[in-house]
Parts: structure tokens; C-alpha cells; sequence
């Protein structure tokens, strides 16, 4: 099992992630860490601990994190208007939250790990606030992590928060900036590749059809829609962060290159993520950068998943 | 008299090292606890010294608090007139006790929120860049409610800078933890270059604290010595600005110094002039005042003032 840790924003395509990640017998999900993102933190706090409760996982930890940004203005989603997932949409009891801020615990998980001579992998959802200050705080922290999978650059798409950014990259590029130069390794979901896999009406006819927690998935994404055909070129919304989660799980589906990627924190298109695939600059290479996924097996791989996870843990086992 | 609760966050560091023991000498302070920041030298040689001079004034009681190992956003740089190991020419034996097992940031955030809670706020004294303040107050903004002031060395407000043409070091270190601090609504005291150049470490001064007696005195006059910039162009006479020292000076005797409140925005974007306390001295921005910026500093007053502090710890104290 792979020991991870979710640092996110719910967020619908958050939830759809952190369902996957708990429905996988290949993960060990640690942790969930919140960060204000797509909505306040006290928002994205309740709709974690909602998400777990869907999950029937209580017992996962939850710990707040970070309420803004490093340095820049606070930046909200476009989706910010589902604020927090209310009781009609997801009718749950939540999960107890954590007194212990995400920062000290996302640094005394990874110190941990290296202890114990393991590492943990991060799936980095939202702005990176809270990991860029985990790994200010002590170097053991980054040598207790194996990879940080990051959601967020649109380097060959347009942006969909400024033209040359996404959201999360755009809210907190300072934090983006001390995570890509830490030295751990990246892999970067950026939204070109992000954006191939669109879920429709079809996929959410299938999830319907499956257990309950694949009906609460279902009833987020039609709550806010993320079709928009105009820059999509066909109907279909995407579901970004879900795609780190796969990664883990079938990284087959993926292509992807080697490159240094960096950003900029400053002026006009501050929030820029570059990616030198081919050694033009002089610096080194830092993440690898995935480039395309296979839409329909992700996808009907992701609905399956999503189907068959139940209010309860799946059996030992149960795995593929 | 009660003491009153500070917790020093410093990179010693030479001026750091005697700041330290002039606190310690000062019965009006009780240190709760330093917090080590990387800035001066890298975070394992701030630690050490700083365990190396609270044995040196005989305060194996206060905990040392090993911090962030880098600055938030930049890559770090170092202090130029501290020697390799941050203490100059100086060897000390290596230290017997061992840094706190609590990382800083954590220790200010609960002794903060602590202070919070019991209504009886602790004062916060800087001495180098401010990483782990602007980290525990991005994490926790709410503790600025247990901080009754930050009384800190750093910028550059009518003097230029002394690392850049713009920029103070401490502050050039991590313009974005600055950022953080500025805009966080503590109320601050700011010990900048306006300041410390009024407070040079002139040879008669050190002499003076030479002969004040005591181990410690003759352990600062040598750091002092190695201090010494040789730059009489620059300081018109011989010695070095005595930054940090000031910050506890400040504290024991408010009315050596005269400040001036004004609004401080830290430049953190233009790489020519990164790390800049732009000071609106006329209320230009509209903004409110965030800062008591230090403007003049009753030099001889103050040595006269660290030497009698130092003597106080006496040979018994000393390792």
C-alpha cells in the first residue's frame, strides 16, 4: 500500500478524489490536510469532514491548515458559490476534525516516515500553502516525502483563472514556488491533460447506478455544472484533482516527460507554471510532467471504483 | 516588579549572542524561551551558539527552540561580519545541553495562544529574519492577540541598506515572512540601520565594556573586536552598527529612543530593490500607521547601559 496524504480544497473534484483514494485497498490514506482554496477554510474543513462521513471513514484524520495564502491576496474558485456541501446535498453527520494544525502534521507525518525509513506521498489538491510551510519548517521533512503529485500549471492550455494560469497555481505561487525548488520530487497534473477527461451524463448515469457513495458523487457534480462546451469543444466537465489518484493507481494510463518547471510569483502573469522539457534553461530537471491520459479507461476505471466503495472500508483483499 | 515574558527569535550571530546576554543580565525580562531562525548562519550553527551563550551566562534553564532552516520563499544568504561559525574568533566549550525537542514555530504559536487565553500577552523580541513569526502567523493568525508587541531588528527606513543599496539583511532574508509580519496588525517597534548607525561600537565603547569586569564583558569586547568594520568611509569612524542589542535596550529603557509611527510596506517583488521598508512617513498611502520605526537612539546612554548589564553577570554565572 502506498501511505499518502491529501492536502485539499473541497470542491466537488476534490471529493471525487479523496472517494477514489479511500475506495482503493492500494492506498493507505494517512491524512487529509485542508487548505482555503476554492472556498474559506472553515468551508473546505466542514466538506472534508463530509467527505469522510460519505466515505463511512471517520477515522481518517482531518486537520485544518492554512486560511490564505502566503503572500498574495486570497483568491476564491470559481465554484465558490457551492460553498460548503450542505446537508441537502450530502446528507451526512461529519467527521470529527483534528486540534493539531495541517502544517505540524503534514511535518510530523513525513517525520515519521523517514524514521521508520519509509516515505509518504503527497496528492497536493488546492494552493500549496500548507505544504510550502511544512517544508520551511525542518529539512527531515522533505526526505519523509517520496513525491508530491500537484494539481495545478496550464502550460499548454489556457489558464482556466487567468489566461496563463489555474486556480490553484494562481492562488498561492509563492508556496508553488518553495514546493517545485524543495527538491522533492514533482509530478505535475497540469490542466491540458487534466482537462482530456470529461465527465458526462453518461458516466454519472453509471455512478448513479452503483452504491451510495458513487450517488453522493453524482449529486455534486450535478449541483454545479461543470460542462462548458465552448472551451471544451464537446459537453463534459473535467474532474482535475481525481487525476492524481489515478496516477497512483494506473499510471499507465498517463504519458508524461521529464522537465524543470518553475513559476512566477510577480507581475502580470504571476502564477505562470513553465516546464523546460528540453533542457533549454540551465536548471535542473525537478518534476515530471504528465501530458495525456487515457479518457475512457480513466474514466470508466474511476466510475468503477467509485461504484463499488461502500459505507464501510472494502474487506482486506478486495483489492484488484 | 513582575519581569516581563518575552521570547527572543534570533540567528546568533554576534550582535544576536550579545543581545542574548544583555537580556540575560536584565532582571526585568524573563526569556520563556529562544527560537533559532536561519539567517545569519545556517540553522545547526545559530542553535549551537545559542546553547553555547545561554551556558555562558549560566541559563541552562531556557529552552532553545531549533526553527525554520530556511527562509519561505528564497533561497537563503548569509551574514558577512560574523566569522564561519557566527561567533567570530570566539571558542566557546561545545555545549552541554541540548536544543528543546518543540520546533519554534509551534512553541510561539502555543505560548501565544496561551497568553491569548490568560489575557497576559507575551512581548516578542527579533533579531533576525522573521521566518518563524510570519510562519506561525500564516498558520495561526489569531495569536497576534497574545503578542502585546514585536519589538525586532531589521529594515531600513531613512538610511539606505546595508546588503543592498534598498534592503537591510535580516529583511532581505525573507521579504515575504516580513510581508506577513507587517501586514499581520502586531503592533511593532522597529530597530532598523536609522538606528544601529547611531550606536557604533566605537573602540572606547568596547574598552569601557572591557573593563566593566567579568567574564562575559571580556567575551563581548573580543566579539565586538572581530566586529569592528574597519569601514570609516562608511560609519565615519572606527567600529560597527550594534544592531540587535538595541532591541533589549529598547525594552528596559523606552526613553533612550525616539520613534515615529508610519506605515511600512515591505518590498517583496522587484529583485533591484527586494527586501525595501517602504515607509510612508506622510500618510501618503491612506493606510494606517503598523509601525514605531526608530529614528534616533541615545548612543552612549545605551553602551553605558549593555556594559552594566553585562558586568551583572558575574564570574559565578559564567562557565
Amino acid at each position: 500500500m502506498i501511505p499518502i496524504v491529501i492536502d485539499t480544497d473541497p470542491g466537488v473534484d476534490d471529493a471525487a478524489a479523496i472517494l477514489a483514494a479511500l475506495a482503493s485497498p492500494e492506498l493507505d490514506v494517512r491524512a487529509l490536510t485542508a487548505v482555503a482554496g476554492n472556498v474559506p477554510l472553515e468551508a473546505v474543513v466542514a466538506n472534508a469532514a463530509k467527505v469522510l462521513a460519505v466515505a463511512g471513514r471517520p477515522d481518517v484524520p482531518l486537520y485544518a491548515g492554512c486560511a490564505g495564502p502566503l503572500v498574495r491576496d486570497q483568491v476564491y474558485g470559481k465554484h465558490r458559490a457551492l460553498g460548503t456541501f450542505d446537508d441537502a446535498l450530502l446528507p451526512v453527520e461529519p467527521a470529527p476534525v483534528r486540534p493539531e494544525h495541517a502544517v505540524e502534521a503534514i511535518v510530523d507525518m513525513a517525520r515519521r516516515a523517514e524514521a521508520a525509513g519509509e516515505r509518504i506521498t503527497i496528492c497536493a489538491l488546492g494552493p500549496l500553502t500548507n505544504i510550502a510551510l511544512a517544508l520551511v519548517f525542518d529539512p527531515h521533512v522533505a526526505r519523509g516525502i517520496d513525491r508530491i503529485l500537484v494539481m495545478g500549471g496550464a502550460l499548454a492550455a489556457l489558464g482556466n483563472r487567468e489566461p496563463w494560469a489555474d486556480f490553484n497555481m494562481l492562488a498561492d505561487p509563492h508556496a508553488a514556488s518553495t514546493v517545485f525548488s524543495s527538491g522533492v520530487p514533482i509530478v505535475l497534473m497540469p490542466l491540458e491533460m487534466t482537462v482530456q477527461a470529461l465527465v458526462t451524463d453518461r458516466h454519472l448515469d453509471r455512478l448513479e447506478q452503483g452504491g451510495t457513495i458513487g450517488r453522493h458523487v453524482v449529486r455534486l457534480f450535478r449541483a454545479s455544472d461543470r460542462n462548458d462546451p465552448a472551451r471544451y469543444g464537446r459537453p463534459g466537465g473535467p474532474v482535475h484533482d481525481a487525476t492524481t489518484i489515478a496516477w497512483l493507481l494506473w499510471p499507465e494510463l498517463f504519458t508524461g516527460a521529464p522537465a524543470a518547471i518553475g513559476i512566477e510569483c510577480t507581475g502580470r502573469t504571476r502564477g505562470y507554471v513553465f516546464a523546460d522539457f528540453h533542457g533549454v534553461s540551465d536548471l535542473p530537471v525537478n518534476a515530471h510532467v504528465l501530458r495525456s491520459v487515457d479518457e475512457e479507461r480513466f474514466l470508466t476505471r474511476l466510475v468503477e471504483r467509485l461504484s463499488r466503495a461502500g459505507p464501510s472500508p472494502p474487506a482486506a483483499g478486495a483489492g484488484p | 516588579m513582575t519581569p516581563r515574558s518575552v521570547i527572543i527569535d534570533c540567528d546568533p550571530g554576534i550582535d544576536d549572542a550579545i543581545a542574548l546576554l544583555m537580556a540575560f543580565g536584565s532582571p526585568e525580562i524573563s526569556v520563556n524561551g529562544i527560537t533559532v531562525v536561519s539567517g545569519n548562519v545556517p540553522l545547526e550553527c545559530s542553535v549551537r551558539n545559542a546553547l553555547q551563550i545561554c551556558e555562558l551566562a549560566g541559563r541552562r534553564d531556557v529552552g532553545v527552540h531549533a526553527g525554520c532552516f530556511r527562509p519561505l520563499v528564497r533561497d537563503p544568504i548569509r551574514g558577512q561580519f560574523s566569522g564561519r561559525t557566527g561567533l567570530g574568533n570566539l571558542r566557546l566549550p561545545e555545549p552541554g545541553m541540548k536544543a528543546a525537542g518543540q520546533h519554534s514555530v509551534p512553541f510561539i504559536i502555543e505560548s501565544a495562544m496561551r497568553a491569548r487565553a490568560k489575557g497576559e500577552p507575551i512581548t516578542i523580541c527579533a533579531l533576525g529574519p522573521l521566518t518563524n513569526l510570519g510562519t506561525a502567523l500564516r498558520m495561526r493568525p489569531e495569536l497576534v492577540d497574545g503578542i502585546d508587541r514585536l519589538i525586532m531588528m531589521g529594515g531600513a527606513y531613512r538610511e539606505p541598506g546595508n546588503r543592498t543599496p534598498a534592503a537591510e539583511f535580516n529583511i532581505l532574508v525573507d521579504p515575504h515572512a516580513a510581508h506577513i509580519v507587517f501586514s499581520s496588525g502586531l503592533p511593532i517597534t522597529a530597530v532598523g540601520l536609522d538606528a544601529s548607525h547611531q550606536a557604533l561600537s566605537t573602540p572606547d565603547r568596547v574598552a569601557a565594556i572591557a573593563a566593566a569586569g567579568g567574564p562575559v564583558c571580556s567575551v563581548v569586547a573580543e566579539l565586538l573586536r572581530f566586529w569592528d568594520r574597519s569601514d570609516v568611509d562608511r560609519f565615519a569612524g572606527p567600529g560597527g552598527p550594534l544592531h540587535d542589542p538595541l532591541v533589549i535596550a529598547q525594552l528596559l529603557h523606552p526613553e533612550l529612543f525616539e520613534t515615529r509611527r508610519a506605515r511600512v510596506f515591505v518590498e517583496h517583488d522587484s529583485p533591484l530593490t527586494l527586501g525595501q521598508t517602504v515607509t510612508d512617513w506622510f500618510g501618503q498611502s491612506g493606510m494606517e500607521a503598523n509601525v514605531d520605526v526608530v529614528t534616533k537612539v541615545e548612543g552612549d546612554v545605551f553602551y553605558s547601559v549593555l556594559a552594566e548589564r553585562l558586568a551583572r553577570l558575574g564570574a559565578g554565572t559564567a562557565a
